[in-house]
């Protein structure tokens, strides 16, 4: 199989699983897992050996054309792209295979597995895409199929309205990238990313980049639009692993990485501040949350935070390691807290488990070696990614330096809190007394994803593979390469060191027992933005709404519609009333056509 | 030195104006329809007029026409008065207005 | 002479037809009425057409004019109400001369009618002549009449039949 057909099976795989699923499975729950398990098989496959094998490619087919516009779609196979569809293809194998166990009692699997089909052949579009439309149509299907994944139990009606919600936000982040995509169309004459990196006169533009990174904001859930990403945890927690944690969110920072070539200084500048803003931020959310599916979906804020603050930083290369890495461990995290979630029959508040260290042995490990791979902990990945990042920063803007350092202090003490708090102690509720461990299918893939979080750091796995990517990473010399060496043991250990000392395993969140102004503090910063986006909705939005309604009833259905039919049906009252029955009357019409018909033989009219 | 054929058109015209107002202003079908032959019998004239200063028999000929088919219309135009006064009672116009709005 | 001849026929018609407009009674309409069609056919005679004068009476007034007669005695109305010199109708009514005579006389006044040589002894006045033009170029319009009085025959019949007056009938 030429590259090309191996690449066109991987995008259309799963689109053949998801309308095979719909169309014949609705109601075979079992085959329809299978049918999309081996759909992820195939394009775990087919993107390791793409991407191993070496092919690199590019292949492009019109799809329509209006007058000198036209619309294509396209393959662009970069090592960028072999990268980002590695990671897509194991880490979505992984949630498939773990979905079999996680939602194997669930009544509505069908639709499940196959929105998470139609979930992969989105991304892969996105992955593959060679211009910009194209990127964005997938983009929008992305959005469309976390909409889908996120109300799987649509009954409840937090999980409808959080899906309404992303979806929205997400929406609110692509009206900035369409005028982006617009807007670089018309200055540039393409939007074919091969045409725009071989150009040699692109225009000189702050605008065009900030309005495309709009998007990302979006759909990587950077301030001010991070809202909807805490509320997507109504989802299962597969959905949560592979979409809010690994993969689409990765998206963003991925189509960033695509238009690197329209990246100007000033708007690098606004983008690091965003990501290291959002990343301070979120680490401070993430202290006094209580659902353990919540505090790690601060934490995938915090760490895109530093993707996106890495890409403004100015490297492709320390952007998409960190990107690389934390999907490893961040997806590991998330399908052992389902793990521990299903452990103790669906049980989300972590102050009532505990001491599921004996109880759920492979879990315990296998969500150790996570949880010290984003704190930093040396010579696993997160340690490598992260340090590259920190190296960058020192290098370029010490203030983004500092923040990102203090964002690492954060994320050291709430992952060290949350581990303390699941495993250690005693269990403090029945639910965790009684916990066990699930089957190979959870802890199969939870084994696959450690191994990757401790190795993955290490390049040479790679084995030049990615070259044109990770080659880009930032290598520290001489003083900077102390510096930020000791400033990542020292943030390291502080943040563990605290919260390990800090928290007790007595049921009670200590920060809120004994400190309750800060934790009110936290709490209110967490509550903010959504307070504000409420007011604005309700205040001046719903108010514009009422306005166009009233508009819309008064004056266009009521003065125009009807009052257009009313002026019809007056003159029809008035040519009624022209007939009389009498034929005197008639009589007169017919001598006034008379009349008429002799002036204008007469010439006078 | 008969007179010119101004003159008789405009005798005829004039009675034709005549049978006209008739039609308009009576309230009596029968006497409306009456007036309604006045206006041929003026058509008529003229016909004959033209056709006597013109030198040809046509209009002599079309004449033959306009009573065969006036002879006819009285027919059955008085067979259809019969018909409604049988129906309605009245003949006068104003009551006959079933037609109306 | 003729001019005089011309002059009384023509007052005369113009009498009677005003008469038939403002009488009061049908049945004194259909006298003037009468009376008109005999000044008309005084007129045809001056105009040489002899024959047609003659079929006037006997048709017109003869056949038509009696059938009006029998049909106004039929209906056996109280008196007819007499047109009224007011109101709307009326104006309307002068109005609508105006117009008329107005639009007559400027098309009369405009055409070009001269006052043509006068033959002698006109060409039109003889039954044969007639007749060779009824059969030869006024074929199809003669077929055609037939038809015509044919179904008029027929439609009267049909609109002369009695109704039964039928149970549900109002």
């Amino acid at each position: 199989m030429t590259p090309l057909q191996t690449a066109l099976a991987v995008l259309l795989a799963p689109l053949a699983s998801a309308v095979l699923i719909a169309l014949f499975l609705r109601t075979k729950g079992t085959l329809a897992s299978f049918v999309s398990v081996a759909a992820a098989t195939l394009i775990a496959a087919g993107g390791l050996w793409l991407a191993f094998g070496g092919a690199r490619f590019n292949a492009s087919l019109e799809w329509f054309r209006i007058g000198s516009f036209s619309i294509e779609l396209g393959i662009k196979f970069d090592d960028l792209a072999a990268l980002m569809l590695s990671i897509v293809g194991v880490v979505g194998l992984c949630v498939h295979v773990f979905s079999l166990g996680y939602m194997h009692d669930d009544t509505a699997k069908a639709r499940f597995f196959g929105g998470l089909s139609i979930f992969m052949f989105s991304m892969i579009g996105i992955v593959m895409a060679d211009n910009l439309f194209m990127m964005f149509i997938f983009w929008e299907l992305v959005g469309f199929s976390s909409y889908f994944l996120i109300n799987h139990w649509y009954h409840k009606q937090s999980a409808a309205d959080a899906s309404k919600k992303a979806f929205i936000v997400n929406r609110v982040g692509d009206v900035g990238f369409v005028l982006g995509i617009i807007l670089c169309y018309w200055r540039n004459g393409t939007v074919n990313l091969n045409e725009l990196g071989a150009s040699h006169d692109l225009v000189y533009s702050r605008i065009i980049p900030l309005l495309l990174f709009c998007g990302a904001v979006g759909k990587s859930a950077q301030l001010p639009l991070q809202v909807w990403l805490p509320d997507a945890m109504e989802g299962p927690t597969p959905v949560s692993a592979l979409i809010h944690a690994a993969t689409m969110v990765a998206a963003g920072i991925y189509m960033l990485c695509r238009i690197e070539v329209l990246m100007v200084p000033p708007a690098a500048m606004v983008i690091a501040w965003v990501g290291a803003l959002t990343a301070f931020y979120s680490a401070l959310c993430a202290v006094t949350q209580r659902d353990i599916k919540k505090v790690l979906a601060y934490s995938t804020l915090s760490q895109l935070g530093y993707m996106v603050a890495a890409f403004g930083l100015g490297s492709v290369g320390a952007s998409m390691f960190h990107l690389t890495t934390h999907a490893f461990f961040k997806a590991l995290l998330f399908l052992g807290s389902g793990s521990v979630i299903i452990g103790c029959h669906h049980e989300q508040d972590i102050f009532r488990m505990g001491g599921l260290r004996s109880r759920m042995p492979v879990t315990f490990w296998t969500f150790t070696v996570a949880v010290a791979a984003i704190s930093g902990l040396p010579f696993l990945a997160g340690f490598f990614s992260k340090d590259a990042i920190l190296v960058l920063a020192y290098g370029n803007n010490k203030a983004v330096f500092a923040v990102l350092a203090l964002t690492a202090i954060l994320t050291a003490f709430y992952m060290l809190r949350l581990w303390k708090i699941v495993f250690l102690g005693k269990a403090r509720s029945d639910s965790a007394g009684h916990a066990h461990e699930s089957g190979i299918s959870i802890t199969a893939p939870l084994v696959l994803l450690a191994v990757l979080s401790a190795v993955g750091g290490y390049t040479v796995i790679y084995h030049g593979a990615f070259d044109a990517v990770f080659s880009h990473i930032p290598e520290a010399e001489g003083s900077t390469h102390w510096v930020v060496l000791l400033t990542s043991l020292v943030v390291l250990g502080v943040g563990a060191g605290t919260s390990l000392a800090f928290y007790s395993t007595d049921g009670n969140d200590a920060l809120e027992s004994r400190h309750p102004s800060v934790f009110g503090f936290l709490c209110t910063l967490k509550a903010s933005f959504d307070g504000a986006y409420d007011y604005y909705v309700e205040k001046v939005q719903q108010r514009l709404a009422m306005a166009l309604n009233f508009i819309d009833l008064v004056v266009l259905s009521g003065v125009i519609v009807r009052g257009l039919a009313g002026a019809v049906e007056m003159f029809g009252f008035g040519v009624r009333a022209l007939h009389t029955g009498r034929i005197n009357h008639y009589v007169y019409w017919f001598l006034g056509g008379v009349v008429i018909l002799w002036a204008f033989a007469a010439g006078v009219l | 030195m008969t007179p010119s054929l101004e003159a008789y058109v405009m005798l005829s015209a004039a009675l034709f104006v005549i049978g006209f107002l008739g039609v308009l202003v009576r309230k009596n079908t029968l006497v409306i329809y009456m007036c309604l032959e006045l206006m041929l019998v003026a058509a008529t004239l003229a016909l004959v007029a033209f056709s006597r200063f013109n030198g040809t028999e046509d209009g002599d000929v079309f004449v033959f026409f306009i009573l065969t088919v006036a002879a006819a219309e009285v027919a059955v135009g008085l067979a259809i008065i019969v018909a409604l006064f049988r129906v309605r009672q009245t003949v006068q116009v104003d009551q006959l207005d079933s037609l109306k709005h | 002479m003729e001019h005089f001849a011309f002059t009384c026929l023509s007052v005369f018609s113009l009498a009677c037809a005003i008469g038939v407009v403002l009488s009061k009674n049908a049945i004194n309409g259909a006298m003037c009425l009468l009376l008109c069609l005999a000044g008309i056919a005084g007129l045809f005679v001056q105009l040489h057409a002899y024959l047609l004068a003659f079929v006037l009476v006997l048709v017109y007034a003869g056949a038509v004019v009696a059938l009006f007669l029998f049909i106004v005695m039929l209906l056996d109305m109280q008196g007819g109400r007499a047109w009224k010199f007011r109101g709307f109708n009326a104006v309307a009514g002068m109005i609508a001369a105006v117009l008329l005579v107005t639009g007559l006389n400027l098309l009369a006044v405009r055409g070009r009618l001269g006052a043509g040589p006068p033959l002698g002894h006109s060409a039109g006045s003889s039954l044969k002549l007639y007749s060779y033009q009824l059969f030869t170029t006024y074929l199809l319009p003669v077929q055609v009449m037939g038809f015509l009085l044919l179904i008029s025959m027929l439609g009267v019949i049909v609109l002369s039949r009695r109704v039964t007056p039928k149970e549900d009938d109002k």
